[in-house]
């Protein structure tokens, strides 16, 4: 399909801060300094589970150059995005998972600060503690909250979430095949390249935190709410982040520390974490286990689909804990439910794609053994089973999943390529794979204010701080095509609550669509009173200052996505290597092609990662994470990535700035089962655990 | 349930829980408290950065990154990691890339060291940065100081590098937000310039 | 970091006695892995003695039959050298598959050789025998990476690529101390858990690892390292192979053959050392070759795909050198 052309929309963009990135000029949050300005590090907890019995400061408070400590004695403020269900305090007693925070320290530079953090005297009472939910759901198991270990729905039941549609036990019987896989996968860190900072200081009861978040809006009413103030009186400025993921969305307990500090001390304090803490104090990936059985007819009609599901939240329920998949496909009868329980590992929430990846990952390979078993290619179980609507019921806005695959297909050579699982000679084996995934691209509020002055200069004020995305550039381009003016024309203001309106900031894929929508209007708005008052003159600027609350009525609009991996397996040693990948995407029009591409390359670079080496791994005995950092992480390098080719099918859709759809998250949801299913069309074994490790390939094929 | 404190351990199932230093807890038994912030050593270096010359007081224990951040207001150049794990503090040492993380600054005494703000040359765009924006290199931007800088030291030593080359030489630099494909394209396309 | 004080050493000798001198000290190179260790709070020196000061020893020179290899050397100087490259690729290969370019540009030959483990247990602070506690968590919990051969108490495998290499080389070590200097074969150099588990080499606190010594290559001598790793750069060894052959025609007249990332030890396995002398290396030899070296592995729990692992690797490296 081709969209008619645009001026600016739609053309290869550099990005508006380039420059300011290349050359060292963009301040992150841990490049400001204020005068008087302390360093603070945090206390944790080495225990997986353990009560408090003493904190003694004494030591602590003798050396020279601390200025504040908080414990949970002087400081009892929660974090409520922290934990949706229980109350959960900067510093809490029992500590739930080895990492969690025990006192924080501000003294006049870091070094002293982390002298400081080991002269405080703990004394603990150690607790048994349980690192896997279907252990932590045994009545042996110690309750990590009263109520038990199975995470209440947010009515406070103490039961699983359960999706149903028709009849699973009908489903079954009307099967000709019925087919079973328990996949699994680990926790996953967001490692963003920047780790986390934020320094508060205070002007009177006037607070301003500079932190490195994801969305100015919430982060700062979320301080608020945490802290007893009004939202008026607190300022959150974030110009330039680091990446985040997922990890710094609302407000974090960093920048509550970094609050109260800076009260307790009377001047700016930066709390900073380091790589370590990172890893296992902040969150991860949530874990999970499928259980999945499905039912198909011979000619390859599904007929049921029964997903079984645990995730392993950690000790705080900071994530939402679904698991997606069954969303991909047509089924007359599905059930789906969820177990999200508490354990006492690192603490489970977003990142990219929160419940999508690994939930993709189970149903893409079970779909995959089932077109193996009926000996059908892949493409065609898909063609014949993928969703048509949402739920079944709900039509779709604009719908690209087949071009995706179809067209994905074509510029991948499938045909040629494919082959009968395992087959080949040699014991180097090529193979490929492919998944499909579904993703929605919502419509909400959002704000948005556009000026323009009489020198004929726009600028625009969006509430998002662009964490990678290139989100000011995005913004800055739709305003300058309803404004049919050059991008050039227009100063992206943004990262400052002070100036800038409401955005839901960049999470949940949602800022082109959400924040773009709302740049429309402001401009349209601004248009009108240029029509009614005519431009300004002199001093005067013309504002317009918009709040959007849009509707989809009874359709469902999604963004969609399918992922081509070819691999290739050494038998003998393990190891693999992506040879080829291509992402096709149907994001509607997309609004800035160059910096898309950057997104997908990036999404499924993510992905392979994920797919091949990356886990949190823990001592069973201990509860402790050993695995912490870039280094055991085994984040992908420079070297690990092979060439990925992106190919973006445009549909066209009316409910998006221009119709662009969301693509954020869609880059990473189906990469990790195109790679699993290209190691089973390899080696003719499939692996179901993640990481696919070479480990793990021998053992298949031992 | 057993009462111990920071320093013991509880046997079970034959193998201790560790009180362990995970992550930044205690201090290991025996060892000196902290010195008090007068009494840390100190040392007068005299280096030069961008080719400006520095002199001042480092406390030994002071890295060369936060040297170059905290008092040097350079701050360019990012910690990532501070282990030497992911390459975001990468500068020049006497034009050979380096993690700045894992340099102390008593040991740059007569050192040259070139950051990211030492590229541009009389307000111009180095060939790579150019290349970097062209190319759509940065997408948070936070390792793309350290990406430029062992691309400097790349080109400093292979003029016409291949994609391969590229990849080795960038080995050292992370990138989680993926951008590796566009970072290649990228020194390829600076190469090409710079031998034109 | 906790507060040291950094002394410049003027040489060996000096730094050296400056260790003997200070109680709590301890050697810097490069620095790449040692302020790591700092910075975990895995040591907590009081002095740091740094040997980058020290002029002159990294350089290479031919004295006599041998070739002497300043220790301060830098790995990437080392990958690079025409001489080792000619000679004894086999140290070539190790030193440039060491971490990245960074890490190489300024770590140390003698600074990689006497690395400490990478085991997650003792950089994560477990007290185990290398952080002077009395157990090796391994055992019984994470040991993917660990070690099948020579393990017990601990079961750390050492983690330097150059170590095999030096040991296949039958290199020599100058150590200098406060008394006085002594050579020790490279084979010698690295102590089993068995002897001493918190050591990984026979180094007393108050010695340096000054300089390598190589015996003259033969004409007819042919070596490589091979690295396999768990992404495609920057991991330590998941199993190496250090090969040196010294043909005559097509025949292998004698080899060394050590393995990296099995034991705590770089792993010479003079069984097939043996096997090897005087043969033709062709596929079937290189097979025989490589179960025979793998006899007597004793895995733990997750890592025996080291065994498979290590025999391809073995076998497919001296087929491919003895008919390069």
């Amino acid at each position: 399909m081709s969209l008619t052309p645009l001026k600016t929309v739609g053309h290869d963009t550099h990005r508006v801060d380039a420059e300011k990135r290349v050359t060292g000029e963009a301040t992150y949050t841990a490049d400001l300094k204020l005068p008087r300005m302390l360093y603070a590090r945090v206390l944790r907890s080495p225990h997986p589970h353990a009560k408090i019995t003493k904190v003694d400061t004494s030591k602590a408070e003798a050396l020279p150059g601390v200025k504040a400590i908080l414990t949970r004695e002087n400081c009892d403020v929660t974090w409520a995005s922290g934990d949706s269900r229980n109350k959960r305090y900067l510093f809490n007693n029992p500590a739930r998972f080895a990492g969690d925070a025990v006192a924080a320290v501000a003294a006049v530079d870091r070094h002293t600060a982390e002298d400081a953090i080991r002269l405080i005297d703990v004394q603990y009472e150690t607790l048994p503690f349980v690192l896997d939910p279907e252990e932590a759901l045994k009545d042996s198991a110690i309750p990590i909250h009263p109520g038990g270990n199975l995470s209440p729905t947010p009515r406070g039941e103490h039961v699983p979430d359960v999706l149903k549609r028709g009849d699973v036990a009908k489903g079954f019987q009307e099967a000709d095949h019925v087919f079973e896989g328990t996949f699994t996968s680990p926790h996953i860190n967001n490692a963003q390249m920047e780790p986390r900072a934020a320094m508060a200081t205070w002007e009177g009861d006037k607070l301003t935190v500079y932190t490195s978040t994801q969305g100015i809006a919430n982060c700062r009413t979320d301080i608020a709410k945490d802290l007893n103030m009004p939202a008026e009186k607190v300022r959150v400025v974030c110009l330039f982040m680091g990446g985040g993921f997922g990890n710094k969305n609302q407000n974090h307990d960093f920048d509550l520390m970094a609050a109260m500090l800076a009260k307790k001390a009377g001047v700016p304090v930066r709390v900073e974490f380091t790589r370590k803490e990172d890893f296992i104090s902040v969150h991860g990936r949530w874990p999970t286990k499928s259980y999945y059985k499905v039912g198909v007819k011979s000619d390859g009609t599904l007929t049921a689909i029964q997903h079984r599901g645990f995730s392993n939240m950690g000790p705080y329920r900071k994530g939402q804990g679904d698991i997606a998949g069954i969303e991909n496909y047509k089924c007359p009868n599905i059930e789906r439910t969820t177990s999200m329980v508490y354990t006492n590992m690192a603490v489970s929430a977003n990142l990219r794609g929160p419940a999508y990846p690994q939930g993709v990952f189970a149903i893409e390979s079970i779909m995959d053994d089932v077109a193996h078993a009926l000996k059908m290619d892949p493409i065609e179980f898909r063609l014949k089973n993928m969703t048509r609507m949402q739920g079944d019921s709900r039509e779709y806005t604009s719908y690209g999943l087949e071009d995706c695959v179809l067209k994905g297909a074509e510029a991948f050579d499938w045909k040629k390529r494919w082959h009968a699982a395992g087959e080949g000679a040699g014991t180097v084996k090529a193979g490929v794979g492919m998944g499909i995934g579904v993703f929605p691209s919502s419509i909400a509020r959002s704000d948005a204010i556009v000026t323009l002055n009489a020198k004929g200069q726009y600028t625009l004020y969006v509430g998002v701080t662009d964490i990678g995305t290139a989100a000011k550039t995005t913004m800055g381009m739709i305003a300058a095509e309803e404004l049919g003016v050059d991008l050039s024309k227009i100063d992206v203001m943004s990262g400052d609550t002070a100036t800038c309106p409401y955005s839901v900031g960049e999470s949940g894929s949602r800022t082109t669509t959400h924040t773009g929508l709302a740049v429309v209007e402001a401009v349209r708005a601004l248009k009108k009173q240029i029509a009614e008052r005519g431009l300004p003159q002199g001093n005067d600027e013309l504002r317009a200052a918009v709040s959007t609350n849009p509707n989809l009525g009874a359709l469902a609009r999604n963004s969609f996505v399918a992922h081509f991996a070819q691999v290739e397996v050494d038998t003998i040693t393990g190891h693999v290597r992506v040879t080829d990948f291509l992402g096709a995407h149907d994001s509607g029009r997309i609004v800035n092609p160059l910096t898309a591409e950057s997104q997908v390359k990036g999404g499924v670079t993510m992905g392979l990662g994920m797919a091949l080496h990356e886990e949190l791994r823990y001592d069973k005995h201990t509860g402790l994470p050993v695995s912490a950092g870039y280094y055991h992480a085994r984040i992908m390098t420079h070297m690990d990535v092979p060439n990925v080719r992106v190919l973006f099918v445009e549909t066209e859709d009316q409910y998006g700035p221009f119709g662009a759809k969301t693509l954020g998250e869609l880059t990473i949801i189906p990469t990790v089962a195109a790679v699993g299913n290209a190691v089973f069309n390899a080696i003719g074994k499939r692996v179901r655990d993640l990481p696919i490790t070479r480990e793990r390939i021998l053992e298949a094929l031992a | 349930m057993s009462k111990i404190s920071r320093r013991t351990f509880v046997e079970g199932a034959g193998v201790g829980i560790a009180a362990t230093q995970l992550p930044l807890s205690g201090q290991k038994p025996g060892v000196a408290a902290a010195l008090t912030p007068a009494a840390v050593p100190k040392t007068k270096i005299k280096f030069t950065v961008n080719g400006a010359e520095h002199e001042m007081e480092v406390e030994d224990r002071w890295t060369l990154v936060e040297v170059l951040r905290d008092h040097l207001n350079l701050t360019g150049t990012k910690i990532g990691c501070d282990r030497g794990e992911c390459g975001a503090c990468t500068v020049l040492l006497d034009g050979k890339s380096t993690y700045s993380c894992s340099q102390l600054a008593v040991w740059m005494e007569g050192r040259a060291i070139q950051t990211v703000e030492g590229l541009k040359k009389d307000g111009k765009l180095d060939p790579l940065q150019e290349a970097f924006i062209e190319h759509d290199g940065p997408q948070c931007g936070f390792c793309t100081s350290g990406q430029l800088m062992s691309a400097k030291a790349l080109l400093l030593r292979n003029g016409k590098p291949t994609r391969e080359d590229v990849r080795h030489g960038m080995a050292g630099n992370i990138c989680r937000c993926g951008g590796y494909n566009h970072y290649s394209d990228a020194v390829l396309a600076a190469a090409e310039r710079s031998n034109a | 970091m906790r507060a040291f004080t950094n002394i410049n050493a003027k040489d060996f000798k000096d730094a050296a006695s400056l260790l003997k001198q200070h109680e709590n000290s301890m050697v810097i190179g490069g620095g790449s892995d040692s302020l790591g260790l700092v910075k975990e709070h895995l040591v907590s020196p009081d002095v740091l003695v740094n040997l980058k000061t020290i002029r002159g020893m990294d350089q290479i020179t031919e004295k006599g039959n041998e070739v002497h290899i300043g220790g301060l050397i830098t790995l990437d100087t080392l990958a690079h050298h025409p001489l080792i490259n000619q000679r004894y690729k086999v140290l070539a290969d190790a030193a440039g598959s060491v971490a990245t370019p960074q890490i190489r540009n300024v770590g140390t030959l003698a600074g990689n050789l006497s690395q400490r483990p990478w085991c997650w247990y003792y950089r994560n602070g477990f007290p185990c025998f290398k952080n002077g506690g009395k157990q090796c968590f391994s055992i019984t919990g994470e040991n993917n990476f660990h070690a099948i051969f020579g393990g017990g108490p601990s079961f750390i495998v050492h983690p330097s690529d150059t170590a095999p290499a030096l040991v296949a080389l039958a290199a020599k070590f100058r150590i200098v101390g406060p008394g006085g200097e002594r050579t020790v074969a490279a084979e010698d150099f690295f102590v089993l858990p068995k002897v001493n588990p918190a050591k990984e080499n026979v180094l007393a606190k108050d010695e340096i690892l000054a300089e390598v010594h190589l015996p003259a290559a033969s004409k007819n001598a042919r070596s490589l390292y091979h690295k396999e790793l768990d992404r495609e750069a920057w991991t330590h060894a998941v199993v190496s192979a250090a090969l040196v052959l010294e043909m005559n025609g097509q025949s292998c007249k004698s080899a060394h053959v050590v393995l990296g990332g099995v034991a705590p030890i770089p792993w010479r396995v003079k069984k097939v050392e043996a096997m090897l002398a005087g043969q033709k290396i062709d596929e079937q030899v290189a097979g025989r070759a490589a179960e025979v070296a793998l006899e007597g592995a004793q895995p733990l729990a997750r890592n025996k795909y080291k065994i498979p692992l290590m025999k391809a690797i073995l076998k497919r490296n001296l087929v491919a050198l003895a008919n390069a």
